[in-house]
């Protein structure tokens, strides 16, 4: 490797998205930090310095695959779907049990999520699978194989339990499907069944309640379709919001106090009230409330300015897609920029309480150290995929 | 798969994602505009419901001073070393927290050389309850202990000196049963609701500290504190500052209460003295006495035990309480019976010793009998059988409407709680207690010379002699300057030949040789009164209150005083020397102040 060759596709890379990139990451830096700053405990206290050890690694490896030929995942995209896959049987074997769910998995003494992970190899191995040159999207193997493959993940990520995590894997292969031209008639019968569904697991989470079954019936029914009391518990707050205010509805209260005491200028960088006086728990502050803090201290415009930088950074990633000098790459962009925007949307609704509250952390502000990683090496793909765009460069082989 | 693919434009599905993405972000912007700027306030006003926590603080009491502006009742700080629980946190379970309070407790016991008198229970309970708050872990402690502690080399972070006022009663028990004492109030002032904490408020719980607690209670200020999530106090947001209650001057005389408090020493009795041109209240004392002070600061168990199964009652007014009479109610008699018109002042009855109702005989205290003797006689040498056969005569009507105009049966009305009405008794109220049994001739012979069922209060008494020694008005007597001037309660209907009748015997009781008060006696001024022995309890135990009523100087009246001593032999033998002791007192310092005044 010389280092002409590594500045000529640094220099071709989408610099804007990188600022962009680079612009919210800093802001992610501050607010974790005006999060923790009030904590008693050093380890929370210093989050943003490990962030910051994140962040360095995220980017390093944001560039290194810009400059590498995402070509060359195709070739590797069932090993890392293979790995992907194995690590999230070990968690649900031998993972660290944290507010109920097995999430964790402790590597050389460091925290990794594999459903983080997961979320890329299973983009990388669809986008493998629906772009083949030469393969036929159409046919029923193909679309099986897609199918196959997003139902690993999701139902082994359902182990765990998380249904957040779960669900969010579903856009991104739909909207893929959709893009590389996988007949409508089977997406609007997998939309179809999707809302029969939501519907099914909401009767079953609800209707025994309503036609009041006693509590073990009704555990029973919500246990049949894969889900727990937790769940529902969680989805009860969502529907009425004030049955727990302490509970399960604490959060989501609290967040939206914070988001609304904000204002339109918010109360000050490190003078969020909420956050400082705890109302919004520091174990999720930094994490999946971010965006609760940053609307408390920064107001509406503080708001606005994230979503407009969340926005731009779609609009240019879905830019890629539609530059990507092929279907892999294409598909790609697609892929990891649905899953950035329903990251960014389903955190954000949470946060002012027009979703249920999942475990979601969002893009680029949130701690944690695997989806910083993931997000920063998808973004990296993606900007491999421009760099390699004909419209860019001529580095692209025929 | 070309056909599959015909309507199919990639570019074109991933630009309708792109509006499907920035039509959902500017949902999420609507939504964000909608609670941070249309509804924020609402959102605010939660937030600071459920972060600010209103404490209400206490406004220092008033102080009492006697007429002449000496200090009866004031406050003086009391330091106490309270931890402040927010700067002591331990993470995790409350219980790490109360042990970190108690090591930090045990240790600066070991410096300032005191015990730790507060248990783990006591720590939770305040974190539980008043969280926001500093935990008061020694109060009022010694200027030894505080020295110790501000010279400790060892540091304590979290700690920290607390002032707190405290009731303070310089003359100890001195006019104890008037002043009273203060202690924990027991309800929240109406208005003052809605506060989290409360700071301990202090209210008077007897004497003029609870009569007259609206006066001396400040208006009670507030702090707004803002808890975290934990309830912990985070910062101090507001203060308001509490105003101090208003001072309280009492009518009463420090010089002449010690004399009157000195008189009575040793004894169960109670004295009152007034001044018979305004119905103030110079002087008021019971004994035994208390020493307020000891409420100011909690009071033990024990003590508190002490006090209220003490035999001769401490806490107990004695002054407003209730006595059977005796011979000094004959001087009212003299004006009801007379007054009635069908005795008159010159009428003589004869006494023999004994005097007969139907079969049942009426004795006289002078078993040999006094002879024939008027109203004036009668009053001086305190002659039953005059009272019997002309109280027979005149019908008891015309008694019970003269005591009763003259306040007999009635409360006084002085501003001190626990004043006793007494009790003029009718047929009504005989009925009442037996429907069989009426209204008797034995009745009114009893009721006569202070006896049966008559009850009086010793104040009722000093008023009333006020009343004869002022022409006939009846004050409400006055206790403070807060009250105004001479109230006028009644104005019986006394005929002026007959009081001047009455007057006269009461100045025989005092001045012939033969008066049964002589030993009240006064050199150099001339006095006029009435003793009295009454008879309380089962016949054959004897017991009996010696009372006195006197006023002085008899010319040109000036001072009214009533005295009972209880279990004593007579009024003649027990409470006169007193009355003799108290107004020679007193008449001599107004005698030197009339020197000065002239010299």
């Amino acid at each position: 490797m010389n280092w002409s060759w590594f500045w000529r596709h640094i220099k071709r890379m989408n610099w804007v998205m990188t600022l962009l990139v680079l612009i919210m990451l800093v802001l992610g830096v501050l607010f974790i930090y005006s999060a923790c700053y009030v904590s008693d405990d050093r380890p929370v206290r210093t989050l943003y310095l490990r962030q910051m050890v994140w962040i360095a690694a995220g980017m390093a490896a944001y560039f290194t695959l810009g400059v590498t030929d995402y070509r060359i995942l195709r070739r590797w995209s069932w090993w890392f779907c293979g790995v992907s896959l194995i690590l999230l049987v070990m968690v649900l074997l031998i993972g660290t049990v944290v507010y109920g769910a097995q999430r964790w998995l402790m590597i050389f003494g460091m925290g990794v999520q594999p459903s983080e992970l997961a979320k890329l190899a299973a983009i990388v191995v669809v986008a493998g699978v629906l772009g083949r040159t030469g393969g036929d999207v159409a046919s029923w193997k193909v679309f099986g194989l897609v199918l196959l493959i997003g139902g690993l993940f999701v139902l082994l990520i359902l182990q765990q339990p998380d249904l957040g995590t779960a669900i969010v894997f579903l856009p991104p292969i739909f909207m893929m499907m959709l893009v590389a031209g996988v007949p409508w008639q089977r997406l609007a019968a997998i939309a179809l069944l999707g809302v029969v569904g939501i519907t099914v697991l909401l009767a079953a989470v609800f209707l025994p309640e309503k036609m009041g079954m006693p509590e073990e019936t009704q555990v029973r029914f919500i246990r049949m379709v894969g889900l727990s009391p937790y769940h529902r518990d969680r989805l009860r707050v969502f529907v009425s919001p004030d049955s727990d205010p302490l509970g399960a509805g604490w959060n989501k209260r609290q967040s939206e106090i914070a988001v609304g005491s904000g204002g339109l200028h918010g109360k000050g960088f490190l003078k969020g009230t909420q956050n400082v006086l705890g109302f919004l728990p520091r174990s999720v502050a930094p994490t999946d409330f971010i965006f609760s803090v940053i609307a408390e201290e920064k107001g509406f415009i503080g708001s606005l300015f994230v979503l407009t930088g969340m926005g731009m950074i779609l609009l240019l990633g879905l830019q890629m897609a539609v530059n990507a000098p092929d279907m892999f790459g294409r598909l790609i962009c697609t892929g990891v920029m649905t899953l950035f925007f329903c990251h960014v949307f389903i955190n954000i609704a949470m946060t002012v309480g027009v979703m249920p509250v999942t475990g979601l952390p969002l893009p680029l502000l949130s701690y944690g150290g695997s989806f910083t990683m993931v997000i920063l090496s998808s973004l990296g793909i993606m900007q491999s995929v421009h760099v390699h765009s004909r419209r860019v460069s001529r580095l692209t082989l025929g | 798969m070309r056909e599959v693919n015909r309507f199919y434009n990639p570019v074109i599905v991933i630009r309708l994602a792109m509006l499907v993405f920035c039509g959902a972000l500017f949902f999420l912007g609507f939504v964000l505009w909608h609670i941070q700027v249309k509804d924020t306030a609402e959102y605010s006003s939660s937030l600071d419901r459920q972060s600010i926590r209103r404490v209400r603080v206490v406004g220092a009491r008033g102080r009492i001073t006697d007429r002449n502006g000496a200090l009866l009742a004031g406050n003086r700080p009391s330091y106490c070393l309270a931890v402040y629980i927010e700067e002591v946190r331990q993470p995790g379970r409350w219980g790490n927290t109360v042990a970190e309070v108690e090591r930090i407790l045990h240790e600066l016991s070991a410096v300032i050389d005191l015990p730790v008198n507060v248990s783990s229970d006591d720590i939770l309970r305040h974190i539980q309850r008043r969280l926001p708050l500093p935990f008061v872990a020694w109060r009022d402690i010694s200027p030894r202990a505080l020295a110790l502690w501000a010279e400790s080399p060892q540091a304590f972070p979290g700690v920290d000196i607390h002032v707190e006022p405290v009731r303070l009663y310089p003359e100890k028990g001195l006019m104890g049963h008037v002043i009273g004492h203060i202690g924990r109030a027991d309800l929240v002032a109406a208005g003052e609701t809605g506060y989290h904490f409360y700071e301990p408020e202090m209210e008077g719980k007897l004497g003029v500290e609870r009569s007259f607690n609206d006066v001396l209670s400040g208006v009670s200020g507030g702090r707004l504190i803002r808890v975290d999530a934990s309830g912990m106090k985070h910062e101090e947001v507001a203060w308001r500052e509490p105003q101090s209650g208003l001072d309280l001057r009492l009518t009463l005389d420090s010089e002449v209460q010690q004399m009157l408090e000195t008189a009575l020493r040793g004894l169960r009795g109670a004295a009152v003295l007034l001044d018979v041109n305004s119905g103030d209240i110079i002087a008021l004392a019971s004994e035994p006495v208390f020493d307020p002070n000891m409420f100011s600061v909690p009071l033990s168990s024990a003590d508190y035990r002490e006090l209220v199964q003490d035999q001769g009652r401490p806490l107990f007014n004695r002054s407003v309480n209730a006595y059977p009479p005796g011979s000094i109610i004959k001087p009212l008699m003299g004006l009801a019976i007379v007054g009635s018109g069908r005795v008159s002042i010159s009428t003589e009855i004869h006494c023999g010793g004994v005097f007969h109702v139907g079969n049942h005989p009426f004795h006289c205290w002078r078993r040999s009998g006094h002879g024939s003797l008027s109203l004036r006689a009668s009053l001086a040498q305190s002659c039953n059988v005059y009272y019997y056969q002309s109280s027979l005569t005149a019908g008891y009507d015309s008694i019970y409407h003269m005591a009763a105009a003259s306040g007999i049966g009635r409360v006084t009305g002085i501003r001190l709680p626990g004043e006793s009405a007494g009790l003029l008794p009718d047929d009504a109220w005989k009925r009442r207690r037996n429907p069989r049994d009426g209204w008797r001739a034995g009745d009114t012979c009893n009721v006569s010379i202070g006896q049966g069922a008559l009850l009086v209060t010793p104040l009722q008494m000093a008023v009333l002699t006020a009343a004869i020694a002022n022409g006939g008005t009846i004050y409400r007597p006055r206790i403070s300057f807060a009250e105004p001037e001479a109230m006028v309660s009644s104005r019986p209907a006394w005929s002026a030949p007959v009081l001047q009748e009455v007057r006269r015997g009461m100045y025989d009781s005092v001045q012939s040789e033969r008066g049964t008060g002589r030993r009240a006696r006064v050199a150099g001024i001339s006095m006029a009164g009435k003793t009295g022995t009454a008879q309380y309890g089962p016949a054959h135990e004897g017991r009996k209150h010696a009372w006195m009523v006197a006023y002085a100087p008899y010319e040109v009246p000036r001072y009214a005083m009533a005295i009972i001593i209880e279990d004593a032999e007579s009024g003649g033998l027990d409470a006169a020397p007193r009355v003799q002791q108290v107004m020679s007192q007193i008449l001599e310092r107004d005698g030197a102040v009339r020197t000065g005044g002239r010299g």
